[in-house]
């Protein structure tokens, strides 16, 4: 089995997020980068896959700033090999435009099974991985917590709402939204990661023209704090105390006696 | 003639046996890992009479000190009988009489025997009466055995010498103790024949427990007798906050199994006297965590002689162990035998770290830190957010020269409980005109925990970054707020070929105090305590300095009982910032505090570490001690104290 992963760089969160001019984008400018969370997922289970079935693990990102580490990074994790997919320099950045550029990726490396994460910060409705399965015409599964595979292809654990879960069986070739991998993500030693610092990343130049962006945004909001946090000082009775009386204040406190 | 013939196969057998035992005992370290340390023979030689003749450390505690002093010094004194019992009959004729051997020698064999009998009676009045915890996990038997054996050896030498006395052999002037011996033994009336008799079986009751003692030996932890010296000798000369490397361009192997250790680190382990100053010292098992330096180094003595089917990491020594350590150094500061347990510790979380067998949080940790140069995952362009809300601008070091680079360490620039000591340092350099600037967004993590965790690429990483953004940069020397950072820049970095003059702003603000560059009012304030944090002071020696800045700003210092090199660890060194505590019984800086309590009046806890800050002002608010006691950096004291 070949696995292409697609990897993604996000904006750190836990910057300080500020608005573009044009107020329609945050300043990408002064954020830091990293990797996407279910991404992170994705690879996991790529590689798990890798070590319990025996597949051949391709890492895949779009080129930007900071693909290269990125790309690096898959490999000290155990990705076989890895390649960066250019893409035209006046295109902005998201799961529509990505999409046909990626598509073309897995089809000119013969990868079989296409796994992303579910979502990113920017697309919260988790897109990239239905529109790869409608580009290639693949069977498509998103919000996979597990994958296991036999003769017939793989099985993936898609969580449903209400804390039910089903598992469905998928035809290869088949694109997978992963949201959790089934195994906690490794550690990769500081060694490692130095090891494949110095691994050549080439980039696979698909030619696929990106699709039109249909929706545009108009501007964009930051939100702000709702309520101040208050810190309860003092001994574990005093503190105690304070709790009770903020719960007994806003009557949360059942069958408690006047 | 046949007491001769005797005495040779006796010797040459027991003498056999005993090389026997210690060739088994010691093959390992044949094929061990090289570790260097051969050089500087003088100074490796004055570290052990120094150890030897002046027994500092063992004096440490006065009781065990005094009486291994006595013991220690007897035995020297005592072997000159050895000499004479063997010789006399190996080599008929030989005597030590023409040097004095029936006089002064005589004189010191009989003083010496009671003085050992003392020192042996207060060992076991100690063993057995005072029992003293640190000797929890040692072998009680062992000891047993071995001071009936040199009661034995020296009872048997006294009245082999009062007897002799009793027979008209052996003169009495020389003799106190076995005069008054064989004074008291005169009402047996023996004949001179059966006195002779006697001398004969307390001769042989004294040679063969001296060879039993000799045979003994090799399986006892009375081996220090033999290996104390060489271990002391080829103990580690580097600074103490470098981590032994076999070369600079050779990063340190991970340990997985007990071959894989440096002879030395072998040699470390048959010389373990079972003392238990090391456990005693330990603020992880002080926190009741599965971690005792003592059972530590005996757990690896043992799985060397006899490794059966048990793995060394995960078997013997369980991974809780090794992750429990937080390398603040007081078990190697407290060895009588200079034993490195530390190192040996961080080698094997490297093979921990290899395997990727680490704890969730200390992973989320390192991974952070391979990300963003900071544990927090903080974003890397948040680092210098302390800056804003300061009334001036500091310097980018990157772009202009300056005199001072400060390194301001992750705490001290991201958590937010440090902030605002880290804004007042800089308002005192600001005060003082310094010409200082800080390395902005490029600073990274110094990587000296991370490297004490075992993650050693990461370490590399981490340090080989900030070498490559200080190189760039003009500066006469760096400062930092953080004793971590101020080790790694320091001692650690020299492993790459960086050498720097580095500073703690402690040393830094004494300076600017005493040049007049900071003007101080003269008040008297109030008494408070201080807490030398472990990389500052035991690590670095910088003990003096916070010292006389509390001091200079006008507080009394009123020494807690665990100071100086015997400070107590706050419990977040070695990546145990980066852990739960789990399985913590008494968090370490829980214990800290109950002791600045205990002293009278103390009104602040007074740090000088960003981490201090935080785990004790944790530590106060758990003990809900915040009216007895508040948490202040040296910097909120001369800030205080400033004069205008």
């Amino acid at each position: 089995m070949h696995i292409a992963v697609i990897i993604r760089l996000v904006p750190h969160t836990d910057s300080e997020l500020e608005i573009s001019d044009d107020g329609t984008d945050i300043d990408r400018e002064w954020i830091d980068t990293k990797l996407n969370e279910f991404d992170d997922h994705a690879l996991e289970e790529a590689i798990l896959l890798k070590e319990i079935v025996g597949a051949r693990v391709t890492a895949l990102a779009v080129d930007t700033e900071g693909a290269d580490r990125l790309l690096q990074t898959a490999i000290a994790r155990g990705a076989d090999e890895a390649h960066k997919i250019s893409m035209p320099a006046d295109v902005a950045l998201c799961s529509r435009t990505m999409t046909l550029p990626v598509a073309a990726a897995v089809q000119k490396l013969g990868a079989e099974l296409v796994l992303t994460g579910v979502q990113t910060p920017h697309d919260i409705y988790g897109q990239l991985a239905p529109y790869l399965g409608g580009a290639l015409d693949w069977p498509q599964a998103s919000a996979v917590s597990g994958i296991g595979a036999d003769n017939d292809g793989i099985l993936v654990q898609q969580e449903l709402s209400g804390g039910v879960s089903t598992t469905l069986r998928l035809a290869l070739p088949a694109v997978v939204g992963v949201q959790t991998a089934s195994q906690p993500i490794r550690y990769v030693a500081g060694s490692k990661l130095r090891q494949a610092m110095s691994a050549e990343i080439g980039t696979l130049d698909t030619g696929a023209e990106p699709l039109e962006i249909g929706v545009k945004p108009t501007g964009l909001i930051a939100s702000t704090a709702a309520g101040d946090v208050e810190m309860l000082n003092g001994g574990a009775d005093a503190v105690a105390a304070k709790i009770h009386a903020l719960l007994s204040e806003r009557g949360l406190l059942r069958g408690e006696r006047q | 003639m046949a007491d001769t013939f005797i005495l040779w196969l006796l010797l040459v057998a027991a003498g056999g046996f005993t090389w026997w035992r210690f060739y088994r005992l010691l093959r390992p370290m044949k094929r061990a890992a090289r570790a260097a340390r051969f050089d500087q023979p003088l100074r490796r030689l004055a570290g052990v009479a120094r150890a030897l003749g002046l027994h500092e450390r063992l004096l440490k505690i006065r009781y065990s000190g005094i009486l291994h002093a006595m013991i220690f010094v007897s035995f020297i004194a005592l072997t000159t009988s050895i000499v004479e019992s063997f010789g006399s009959v190996l080599f008929p004729g030989f005597s030590l009489g023409p040097i004095g051997g029936t006089t002064w020698i005589a004189l010191l064999q009989d003083i010496f025997a009671l003085v050992m009998l003392a020192g042996v009676v207060l060992a076991a009045f100690q063993r057995y009466v005072l029992r003293p915890a640190r000797f929890r996990g040692s072998n009680a038997i062992d000891a047993t055995i071995i001071y009936v054996l040199i009661v034995t050896i020296v009872v048997s030498m006294i009245f082999e010498a009062t007897f002799g006395i009793l027979a008209g052999k052996a003169g009495a002037d020389w003799r106190p103790v076995s005069h008054a011996l064989a004074y008291a033994l005169s009402p047996l009336r023996l004949s001179g024949e059966q006195a002779a008799t006697a001398v004969t079986v307390f001769y042989w009751l004294h040679v063969t427990s001296i060879l039993a003692f000799l045979i003994y030996i090799p399986g006892s932890k009375h081996r220090h007798m033999f290996l104390a010296a060489p271990n002391i000798y080829f103990r580690s000369l580097k600074p103490k906050g470098m981590l032994p490397r076999a070369a600079p361009d050779k990063p340190p192997a991970p340990v997985a199994s007990v071959e894989q250790f440096t002879w030395k680190d072998m040699l470390d382990a048959y010389a373990c006297t079972e003392c238990g100053r090391c456990q005693a010292a330990c603020p992880a098992y002080a926190a009741g965590l599965p971690l005792s330096p003592k059972l530590l180094i005996t757990d690896i003595r043992d799985h060397l002689i006899d490794a059966g089917d048990t793995p060394l990491i995960g078997g013997v020594i369980r991974e809780e162990t090794l992750w429990a350590c937080t390398t603040c150094h007081a078990c190697m500061e407290a060895c009588p035998v200079h034993i490195e347990h530390v190192p040996k510790i961080v080698d094997m979380r490297r093979y921990l770290v290899e395997e990727g067998k680490i704890a969730p949080m200390l992973q989320e940790a390192l991974s952070n830190l391979q990300r963003t140069g900071n544990s927090m995952g903080s974003a890397t362009r948040m680092r210098a957010r302390w800056t804003k809300g300061l009334p001036f601008k500091i310097k980018d070091a990157r772009k202009e020269p300056v005199d001072i680079l400060w390194f301001v360490g992750d705490f001290a620039s991201y958590d937010p409980r440090v902030q605002d000591v880290t804004r007042k340092v800089a308002m005192l350099l600001n005060e003082a005109d310094v010409d200082f600037g800080i390395l902005y967004e490029a600073e990274q993590n110094s990587g000296n925990d991370v490297h004490r965790v075992g993650e050693e690429g990461l370490f590399e990483m981490l340090a080989l970054r900030n070498i490559e953004t200080i190189s760039g940069c003009s500066f006469n020397r760096i400062m930092t707020t953080d004793p971590h950072s101020l080790n790694a820049l320091a001692q650690e970095y020299r492993a790459f070929g960086a050498v720097y003059e580095v500073m703690h702003y402690a040393s830094f603000l004494l300076e600017l105090i005493e040049t007049g560059r900071l003007k101080l009012k003269a008040e008297a304030r109030g008494k408070v305590t201080y807490h030398d944090p472990c990389y500052l002071g035991r690590y670095n020696g910088g003990f003096d300095a916070p010292r006389a800045l509390i001091e200079r700003a006008g507080y009394r210092l009123a020494e807690m009982p665990r100071c100086r090199e015997n400070s107590f660890c706050c419990g977040a060194g070695g990546g145990q910032i980066w852990s739960d505590d789990s399985g913590v019984e008494e968090r370490p800086s829980e214990n800290r505090i109950k002791e600045a309590l205990s002293l009278e009046g103390a009104r602040y806890f007074v740090v000088s570490c960003p981490k201090d800050k935080v785990m004790y002002a944790a530590a106060v608010q758990s003990l809900g001690a915040e009216d007895a006691i508040e948490v202040v950096d040296l910097a909120d004291l001369i800030a205080r104290a400033l004069a205008h």
